[in-house]
């Protein structure tokens, strides 16, 4: 049988384009986990991909029943949706399938079906014959630095190398001669090793799917690598059909040596006709049945939140006048600052709080004194043309002692393991009893040395480094701020001081902590966009060309740099020295501020946390939660972006006085400074596939925390640097650990903009990219009428009004009286932890 | 003072039971009962200790409560104190104190809080057995617990199929050291003809310098030691193990398999020690056995990219030097080297998560892309092949599914062919016959008396092969160790100084265990799930007391100290003629198969991946 249909480049291709997609974790950068099947819409692609891969894809039937009975989902809400989607007729029929029908649990997944006849034909495990070693060989070849001894010939490719051992050493990693020679052959090809496995090429494609989905986070490692070899630093060339050759000659030394050399290939033991695998598959009713409990459950909080808004703008729009402010500050759209600036603009009611991607519109890789690579701050589909390099860093960066490798050597080991031996236990004790800052943890303040200087400003044309422009020109920094500006609706009534605002993540014994960085700065810390920043909206010739183009920004105002720690609560302000003399003892009391403030956000994120007595002292609280991001033994310095739900796209005015618990991306827009929309389509094109992107991997990673998560991470083990996998022979585990994402309610983000509809249906239909994530249903989208405060609820190409149904609101009083009052979860159960999650409350106006 | 002694073993025996009560959720008085227990024995400890000082470091022993005596054998619970026991004693509270504050925060939350805590107070209980042991009878004690702490331990995350697939592999090879433990305490016994103390120990060139020079002394009693050691410290050839134990949650791994659990091996060691002090043969093989080991370990933590398991092997290379240290007869650099061992692993895989954001950082900096070996020349040939085979783990792990387990597996698969039905009707009228010879002795001619228990032994050999290997039934499998145990006793019986009660204690235990598991099966069977033993069904998901009672089922059969069976196991091999090596082998290999065909029915009926996907299953290879 000779391969005519058998497609090697479309079949490799597709592949890739379908294992996940995570980067090394150095860098976690959020995405659809399903990006793949995103064409479809969202409950035929995540309905055909559990039928194809076999994970799942909502919660099961009995988790959606106990949310019902625990009024989690309330009945008018289910019947609702019943409605819409089948008719007021079908209600009483529907209803009785959700509550009571049972059904057949679903068949085994497309792919691995044609593998199991391993199994069945030859009881043999392949697998377990298998991957131990491949997965050694793969994690040594990628390794960034945990081995001493590194794969050699790591530059000739994986198949290379290997050939180049498997010639000059003594010793080989094949078993039997004739596997070896196969692998040594030079002219070997894909289909000449699969015709040899399988021996039936119409099955190739399938058995290859199967083999690369029997270990997806490896196989997707390998596929991401190769894609993007700038995600790793120690570079290595690598292919996913070099990972696959090297497989198959495996796989059949392993019948070798278990069958002897005369087995038959698979189809012929095994005959099986090949299966589409990406036949789109008829809903099942049951599938029904499951979509519409997710509505139902996603739409019981998305009416919460409507009734809120509803009863807030009920007297009109409260976008009042400008005015002028104490000061004014530019947050980045993360929902974990949602709270943050609530607590800031109640301790000053004068400021004014803004929001915008956290790379603050400066994009440009990043190179520390003395680094020998660059990172990338900005979001990651973005490739900048510039570079900031920092200077005079004064503090070394110190060593850890106990991580050295030489704990690992012969003699030196034995030294080392005397002497080191009773350090350690002083170490843990200390580490246990007093967490304290330690070389070893994260962070997010060493990224960029506090006192270091930044080379903004590019000096000449001729300033380049590995290609890009050393700093920005003075007309390339105006661009930038104006949009900003402009996007924002900050264009008058600038306040003497505006903080632009970063963030970042500090966390102890964390692999995953690049996940808890900023997005919109590639998972890190954002420190370096805002002082960046900052340092362009203070240029006086950039000032200039603003005023040309009528955006007057007066010489009293001052911007500042500065990076919030969302595990410590900890703020930071760079470039002190450049406030002017009469602003300092402003910039004193507004730093008071913000450490009040961090005080109570403090406060509002312990209530999650079971270390901590959220009725003790607020300051001992700052304290305790400071420790927490120090601490070996925590596993949840922080839960990242779990809950997150909402992403508003409007002024502040719209949601201030609203109790949305950390779960609404805020980005600034004014509707009346662009009428038009013009500039909407700037401000909501990242939107979907940032803040969408966080919502799908959280969504995902929640339902299915086995498959498409990570798993509990306690018993994670740091592969080469660039995964984490369980055990010592263990796959990759991409995905988000369950300790991150336990808190989240797996609903799908709606990003509501205050403008008219039809504005934001033209805007929406003139980026096809953009449209495709509200039209396929990914992305949830309801624009607000601004002069009527009506909702406006995009379905099927247009927009249609949406009523409230909810009657009920809530009221606090005070927000930190509320968070008292909340319980914590009894276990990270769907049922038990959605409850942790506090209803919307409106807070009265005078506690604001 | 020596009054005292039990307390250690008491308090953490204590603690186990209490913490039996508290549900997962009640996280906080899980682990006040875990840190009050552990907090209490650290202090006694110190006390105790202190007042050791005082008195000018004495050995203390204590004569405990004799669990069961006759004229030839005595089963005591004896306790023993001496520096050895100081140090091993101290560092390993202070590590299960640290690590179980460790965990309050880090387990929070986790479906297995309790099973956790349980686990750690299990394993506890098994080391300090072990620690204040006064004889191998009372060692072996801990010896067994602590092999049923770690199958626990490592498939802690029991709904994956690696962990599950792991634990097996370590509890094989811990059964295969708990049986080689028994088989030198039965020669222990026949040299010296009583049940020795560790008390008498460092007496016993003045005393038995006459047995000790006997060949059988110089060598295969200390290699059978050896060996054991060897195996729980993961030295040469079975260090692969270590790193696979490492499934765990990361606090778990850090304490035992980073430091308590495989410096057991060097405690063995340090223990017999006075059988070979002046033995320079044997000292010189377990010198070179640790160098061996060292070099290797060595080899492959040099090439190991992953955290955990470079740790593992680094750890087994130090305790390859430990072993030379011992071998050497330098015990106090030994003992200090182990505490600072134990140390530093644990807190080296406790940090392991954070060696990502480190190591990073540090590359960042300071990255210089490596040379690469000159493969044109000899040398560079040499150390590329050095790489292939420490990448391989210079094919240890391969070693022990070849030599060890296939073999075994082979043979049980020849008496595949007899088909359950027949043995059912074949064994019953044997066994029938069996059991009236052996009530009538005297009827039996004394030729065939003498080859009948060789006989028995070997039905019930093949009884545990089959159960060892049986793929379908998981019912005929349990029925086959039952067998497997009734045929052993009835072999045993044909030895002389034959007592009936001893053969029913062991019988009780079968009996009633036996029932127990075979109703446990039925039930699954009767609520419609398969029970064959071709795969993993993870039934512990949606029956999890069934597992409870059928977990507690299995350890009464395979001779857990939980049953009568167990002393009967140490009665067993106690009755062996020291001459009978046939009958030794038999009922050894015995106990180590019907060991490994319940545990392996344990995992298959009851852990690995839920068969039913209506919920979170996590995949194969992860």
């Amino acid at each position: 049988m000779h391969t005519n249909e058998f497609d090697e480049h479309h079949v490799l291709q597709e592949l890739m384009h379908f294992l996940p997609a995570q980067t090394p974790l150095k860098d976690f950068i959020h995405h659809n986990s399903l990006h793949a099947l995103q064409h479809l819409k969202f409950y035929d692609a995540i309905f055909t991909g559990a039928a194809i891969f076999g994970f799942q894809p909502t919660f099961n039937l009995n988790e959606y029943r106990n949310l019902y009975k625990s009024g989690r989902i309330r009945p008018e809400v289910l019947a609702q949706i019943l409605e819409q989607r089948k008719g007021r007729a079908n209600v009483g029929i529907w209803t009785s399938k959700l509550l009571t029908q049972q059904y057949e649990p679903t068949p085994d997944p497309r792919v691995g079906r044609l593998r199991m006849g391993w199994k069945a034909a030859f009881h043999l495990n392949l697998d377990n014959l298998v991957q131990p070693l491949l997965f050694r060989i793969l994690c040594s070849y990628l390794d960034q630095g945990i081995a001493i001894k590194h794969f050699p010939y790591e530059n000739e490719g994986l198949l290379n190398a290997v050939r180049i051992l498997e010639t000059n050493s003594y010793s080989s990693f094949f078993n039997t001669k004739s596997a070896q020679k196969l692998l040594l052959d030079p002219n070997i090809s894909l289909p000449d090793l699969l015709n040899r496995v399988v021996g039936d090429s119409a099955l190739y494609e399938q058995y290859l799917y199967d083999q690369q989905f029997s270990h997806r986070g490896w196989s997707g490692m390998v596929a991401t690598i190769e894609a993007q070899p700038d995600s790793i630093l120690y570079s290595k060339k690598i292919a996913l059909k070099d990972l696959i050759m090297l497989e198959l000659v495996m796989e059949i030394d392993a019948l070798n040596t278990a069958l002897g050399e005369d087995w038959l290939p698979l189809a012929q033991r095994y005959p099986m006709a090949p299966i589409d695998l990406f036949a789109p598959s008829p809903r099942t009713e049951r599938e029904e049945v499951l979509s519409l409990w997710q509505d139902a459950f996603e739409w019981n909080y998305y009416d919460e939140v409507l009734v809120g808004l509803k009863h807030l703008n009920a007297s009109g729009p409260r976008t009042e006048p400008q005015q002028d402010h104490g000061f004014q500050a530019i947050f980045c759209i993360d929902e974990r600052e949602c709270s943050f600036r609530r607590h800031t603009e109640a301790v000053a009611p004068h400021c004014a709080t803004f929001g915008c991607p956290g790379f603050f519109g400066v994009e440009f890789y990043f190179q520390p004194e003395n680094g020998k690579f660059y990172e990338k701050l900005c979001p990651a589909p973005v490739t900048p043309k510039y570079l900031i390099k920092e200077h005079n860093v004064a503090q070394k960066r110190k060593n850890a002692l106990l991580y050295n490798k030489k704990t690992h050597t012969f003699l030196e080991g034995f030294f080392w393991s005397l002497s080191l031996g009773l350090v350690a236990a002083v170490q843990l004790v200390v580490n246990i009893f007093n967490p304290k800052k330690h070389p070893a943890f994260a962070d997010s303040f060493t990224h960029m040395s506090i006192t270091g200087e930044l080379q903004v400003e590019n000096i000449s044309p001729d300033d380049r480094e590995n290609g890009w422009q050393v700093g920005f020109t003075v007309p390339e920094m105006a661009t930038r701020v104006e949009a900003l500006l402009r996007g924002i609706g900050m264009i008058d009534h600038f306040a003497p001081l505006v903080y632009v605002m970063a963030h970042g993540s500090s966390s102890a014994n964390n692999p995953h902590q690049g996940a808890y960085n900023c997005g919109a700065c590639s998972g890190r810390p954002g420190a370096v966009n805002a002082r960046v920043f900052a340092f362009m909206a203070n240029h006086p010739k950039v000032r200039a060309i603003l005023a040309a183009n009528g955006l007057v920004i007066p010489d009293s105002t001052h911007f500042v740099g500065a990076m919030h720690d969302t595990a410590s609560d900890v703020v930071v302000f760079y470039d002190e020295h450049k406030i002017a003399e009469a602003g300092l003892a402003a910039h004193r009391e507004h730093k008071l501020t913000f450490e009040k403030a961090l005080d109570m956000n403090a406060k509002e994120r312990s209530r999650r946390f079971a270390s901590i007595n959220t009725k003790q002292d607020i300051k001992k609280i700052r304290e305790d939660i400071r420790k927490r991001s120090v601490s070996l033994f925590e596993p949840r310095p922080e839960f990242g972006h779990g809950t997150n739900a909402l992403c508003f796209v409007g002024n502040r005015n719209l949601t201030k006085g609203l109790f949305l618990d950390r779960r609404a991306f805020m980005n600034s827009y004014d509707y009346r400074t662009d009428p038009d929309g013009a500039l909407l389509l700037g401000v909501m094109r990242p939107l979907p596939p940032v803040c969408g992107g966080i919502n799908l991997e959280y969504y995902f990673s929640r339902v299915d925390n086995q498959k498409m998560g990570a798993g509990t991470k306690l018993p994670h083990n740091v592969m080469g640097l660039i995964g984490v996998a369980n055990s010592s022979d263990g796959d990759l585990r991409p995905g988000l650990p369950l300790q991150t994402v336990e808190v989240h309610d797996p609903v799908r983000l709606m990003i509501l903009v205050e403008h008219d509809p039809e504005v934001v249906l033209r805007t929406i239909q003139s980026d096809p990219a953009l449209y495709e994530w509200f039209a396929n249903e990914w992305v949830h989208l309801l624009a607000i009428r601004p002069k009527t405060g009506a909702f406006y609820y995009f379905k099927n190409g247009t927009f249609e009004l949406y009523e409230p149904l909810g009657t009920q609101t809530r009221f606090a009083n005070d927000v930190l009286e509320l968070i008292e009052s909340a319980k914590e979860m009894e276990t990270s159960h769907i049922t038990d932890s959605t409850l942790e999650n506090l209803p919307v409350h409106i807070i009265n106006e005078a506690s604001l | 003072m020596s009054q005292l002694l039990p307390l250690f073993v008491l308090i953490p025996l204590v603690g186990l039971i209490l913490s039996a009560f508290p549900t997962n959720k009640q996280e906080k008085l899980l682990f006040g009962t875990a840190i009050t227990v552990i907090g209490l024995h650290f202090l006694t400890m110190i006390g105790f200790t202190a007042s050791w000082i005082g008195e000018g470091f004495p050995d203390v022993h204590y004569q405990g409560p004799t669990l069961y005596h006759n004229n030839t054998t005595t089963f005591s619970i004896d306790l023993f104190f001496d520096r050895i026991t100081m140090v091993y004693g101290l560092v390993s509270v202070i590590l299960t104190f640290l690590v179980s504050v460790f965990s309050r925060y880090y387990m929070h939350r986790e479906k297995g809080f309790k099973r956790f805590f349980n686990n750690l107070l299990l394993f506890y209980l098994g080391i300090n057995c072990i620690i204040f042991s006064g004889n191998f009878e009372t060692l072996f004690v801990g010896w067994e617990i602590i092999g049923v702490a770690s199958f626990f331990l490592i498939a802690f995350y029991r709904e994956r199929y690696l962990p599950v697939k792991n634990a097996l592999k370590v509890v094989s090879l811990y059964r295969l050291a708990d049986i080689g433990m028994l088989l030198a305490i039965w020669m222990c016994h026949h040299a010296f003809e009583k049940s020795i103390t560790f008390f008498e120990l460092h007496n016993l060139q003045a005393h038995h310098a006459a047995i000790i020079e006997q060949p059988a002394f110089q060598l295969i009693i200390p290699l059978v030691f050896l060996l054991v050691a060897a195996i729980k410290s993961a030295q040469l050839p079975f260090s692969s193990w270590l790193p696979r134990a490492m499934e765990g949650p990361t606090t778990s791994s850090a304490i035992f398999y980073g430091s308590l659990s495989v410096h057991m091996g060097v405690f063995l060691l340090l223990r017999t020690y006075p059988f070979w002090e002046n033995n320079h043969v044997f000292q010189a093989i377990v010198i070179a056995l640790g160098f061996a080991t060292s070099i290797v370990a060595t080899a492959i933590s040099r090439v190991q990219s992953s955290v955990k398991t470079q740790i593992a092997y680094s750890s087994v290379a130090q305790i390859g030097i430990i072993f030379m240290e011992v071998g050497l007869g330098l015990e106090a650099l030994a003992l200090f080297h182990f505490a600072c061992n134990a140390f530093l692993r644990t807190y080296q895989l406790l940090v392991s998560p954070s060696v990502l954001n480190y190591l990073m950082h540090d590359q960042f900096f300071h990255f210089t892309p490596p040379q690469h070996d000159n493969k044109d020349r000899f040398w560079g040939k040499i150390k590329l092949t050095l790489y292939v085979l420490s990448v391989k783990e210079w094919n240890l792990d391969g070693l022990m599914y070849r030599w060890l387990w296939q073999p075994l597996k082979r043979v049980g698969q020849w008496f595949q062919f007899i088909p359950d039905r027949w043995l059912t009707v074949f064994l019953w009228p044997v066994f029938a016959a069996g059991l009236y010879m052996v009530y009538h002795k005297e009827q039996v001619p004394d030729g065939i008396e003498h080859n009948l228990p060789a006989v028995f032994g070997a039905i019930g050999l093949v009884a545990a092969l089959r159960a060892f290997t049986e793929r379908n039934n998981a019912q005929a499998a349990w029925f086959l160790v039952i067998v497997n145990q009734l045929f052993t006793s009835l072999s045993i019986a044909f030895n002389e100084q034959f007592g009936f009660d001893q053969i029913h204690l062991f019988l009780s235990g079968i009996i009633v265990f036996g029932a127990v598991g075979f109703a446990c099966l039925r039930q699954l069977k009767k609520a419609g799930e398969s029970i064959n033993l071709d795969r993993f069904h993870g039934h512990s998901y949606e029956h999890p007391r069934l597992s409870v009672v059928f977990l507690v089922a299995s350890l009464g059969l395979s001779g857990f100290p939980v049953s009568p069976t167990f002393i009967g196991e140490d009665l067993i091999l106690g009755h062996i003629h020291h001459n009978q090596y046939l009958l030794t082998g038999i009922t050894a290999l015995s106990l180590i198969l019907d060991g490994l065909g319940v545990f392996r029915m344990y995992a298959r009926v009851f852990l690995g991946p839920h068969e039913k996907n209506y919920h979170e299953v996590a995949y194969r290879s992860s």
